[in-house]
């Protein structure tokens, strides 16, 4: 964890020196980057709710799920999140906002059937834990890098099919060249942290929430309940993927990258029900 | 691609399925790449030139959903395979790894699904997805997104992980094609 953590900022530091020695407009990569930024890091929790279209419910609306949320907030000693509801089949349940004070955990209509009272309180425990730790604003940290090199590979590409910005064609079409694949390495260096990154932030969350519910094993219930079934085959269409999104620097935060999804795919599920069928024995037994 | 052949023939000698002679291979046609601009000739080399060639059948067809298909034909099911499998292999290694969405192939189911049907002659497709490097099967019921027969695709799935397929663990991403062109 902070292994990978220290590679990241090592990775930015050395990656901005490259950049300024090379003659980068700092200002103008910085300026993007940053707006996209504030964008994610502000308002991940309206994209969220806009791009899934999860609807805020108020206690009224659903007590039941208000007072678990309550209770499990209290118990991290944090404020009341905003509470929101998806309304498909599909079941799953998600968590985002910068800081605890802007949380809001989503849950879908189709967890709330299938899973029971404890079993759902496993699952908003394990979310609620994501906001507890902060792992939004750290995954936002993760993706700045890679967002960052992957509209300058963009950028770069064009720069090179039609020769140079602003008409100014100096000899520098070689170090243009270098910069290219230097930023192609960094990109994908990148995107293997963030991957490690968001692992260990997953079996994090499993874990603090465990200790939380103090039910690491009904969080194991769910994980399988929910990912064997049936239901969980989506209507989407394949080509609805955009796997061409490389001239867009905004879907990151677009596609739920900025929340932290019940079921991403790494870890794999199997290994974190593992992991928490082993914490439960040590719960159960008081082993450490 | 070889555990294709092997799921495939190990669920026909159960009886459970027959392969159809087509399959296809579905990618976002980019025009600027120069291997996709030649797709025919080019294909036509890869298929049909040099010893051992598959001399596989292909049609080249655009979906209304912007996407370019290479439908195959062969009787000989090892050989669509390998067909399918340098398509997609010549499609990504010039460039176009980004572009290459599914390769799927047809077959026909004809085994017992959980609520004890017999389903004969049932079509269903195996979608392996490029980018997750897993397939998964796909049993439409309809030409409308949504439209498929999802019991019968879990059972499929188990009995194709079992026989050693690389099934996608996890089932929201088994994604359908509706409309596949064959």
């Amino acid at each position: 964890m902070y292994f990978t953590m220290f590679m990241l900022g090592f990775l930015y530091a050395l990656f901005a020196l490259f950049l300024m020695a090379a003659g980068m407009q700092l200002i103008f990569i910085g300026g993007i980057v940053g707006v996209m930024v504030v964008v994610q890091y502000y308002m991940s929790d309206r994209l969220i709710l806009m791009s899934t279209g999860a609807k805020e419910v108020s206690a009224a609306e659903q007590p039941e799920l208000h007072r678990m949320v309550k209770l499990l907030a209290d118990r991290y000693e944090m404020p009341m999140p905003k509470v929101a509801v998806i309304d498909t089949a599909i079941p799953n349940a998600f968590a985002t906002g910068r800081n605890p004070k802007n949380a809001l955990v989503a849950v879908t209509t189709g967890i709330q059937q299938r899973l029971n009272e404890r079993e759902l309180q496993a699952v908003i425990g394990h979310e609620l834990a994501h906001v507890a730790n902060r792992d939004m604003r750290v995954l936002a940290i993760a993706n700045f890098l890679v967002t960052v090199t992957s509209f300058l590979m963009t950028m770069l590409f064009w720069n090179m099919l039609f020769g140079g910005m602003g008409g100014r064609r100096d000899n520098n079409g070689g170090v243009v060249m270098v910069v290219y694949f230097v930023t192609i390495i960094v990109y994908f260096i990148g995107q293997l942290l963030v991957l490690a990154l968001t692992r260990y932030r997953e079996y994090g969350a499993d874990h603090t929430g465990a200790e939380i519910s103090g039910d690491p094993g009904r969080l194991a219930d769910a994980l399988e309940k929910i990912s064997g079934t049936v239901n969980t085959i989506p209507d989407k269409d394949l080509r609805k993927l955009q796997t061409a999104n490389a001239f867009l620097i905004i879907p990151a935060a677009l596609k739920g990258e900025g929340s932290m999804n019940l079921f991403s795919t790494h870890p794999p599920l199997e290994e974190r029900v593992k992991r928490l069928r082993e914490l439960e024995q040590r719960m159960r037994y008081g082993l450490r | 691609m070889s555990t294709v052949i092997k799921a495939e023939a190990k669920l026909q000698s159960l009886g459970e399925i027959t392969p159809a002679r087509r399959a296809g291979v579905i990618y976002r046609n980019d025009e600027n790449n120069q291997f996709q601009s030649d797709i025919k000739s080019e294909l036509n080399t890869v298929l049909y030139v040099g010893e051992g060639a598959t001399k596989t059948n292909f049609e080249i067809t655009d979906d209304d959903r912007g996407m370019r298909w290479i439908v195959l034909e062969d009787g000989e099911f090892n050989d669509l395979v390998s067909s399918v499998y340098t398509v997609g292999n010549a499609i990504g290694m010039n460039g176009g790894s980004d572009n290459l969405l599914a390769a799927v192939f047809e077959l026909y189911f004809t085994g017992t699904v959980e609520d004890n049907t017999y389903r004969s002659g049932l079509r269903t497709y195996w979608i392996y997805r490029y980018d997750r490097k897993s397939f998964y099967p796909f049993v439409p019921t309809g030409d409308n997104e949504g439209e498929r027969d999802r019991p019968t695709e879990a059972r499929l799935g188990q009995d194709l992980r079992k026989h050693g397929l690389a099934i996608e663990k996890s089932l929201t991403e088994w994604m359908g094609l509706w409309g596949i062109p064959f």
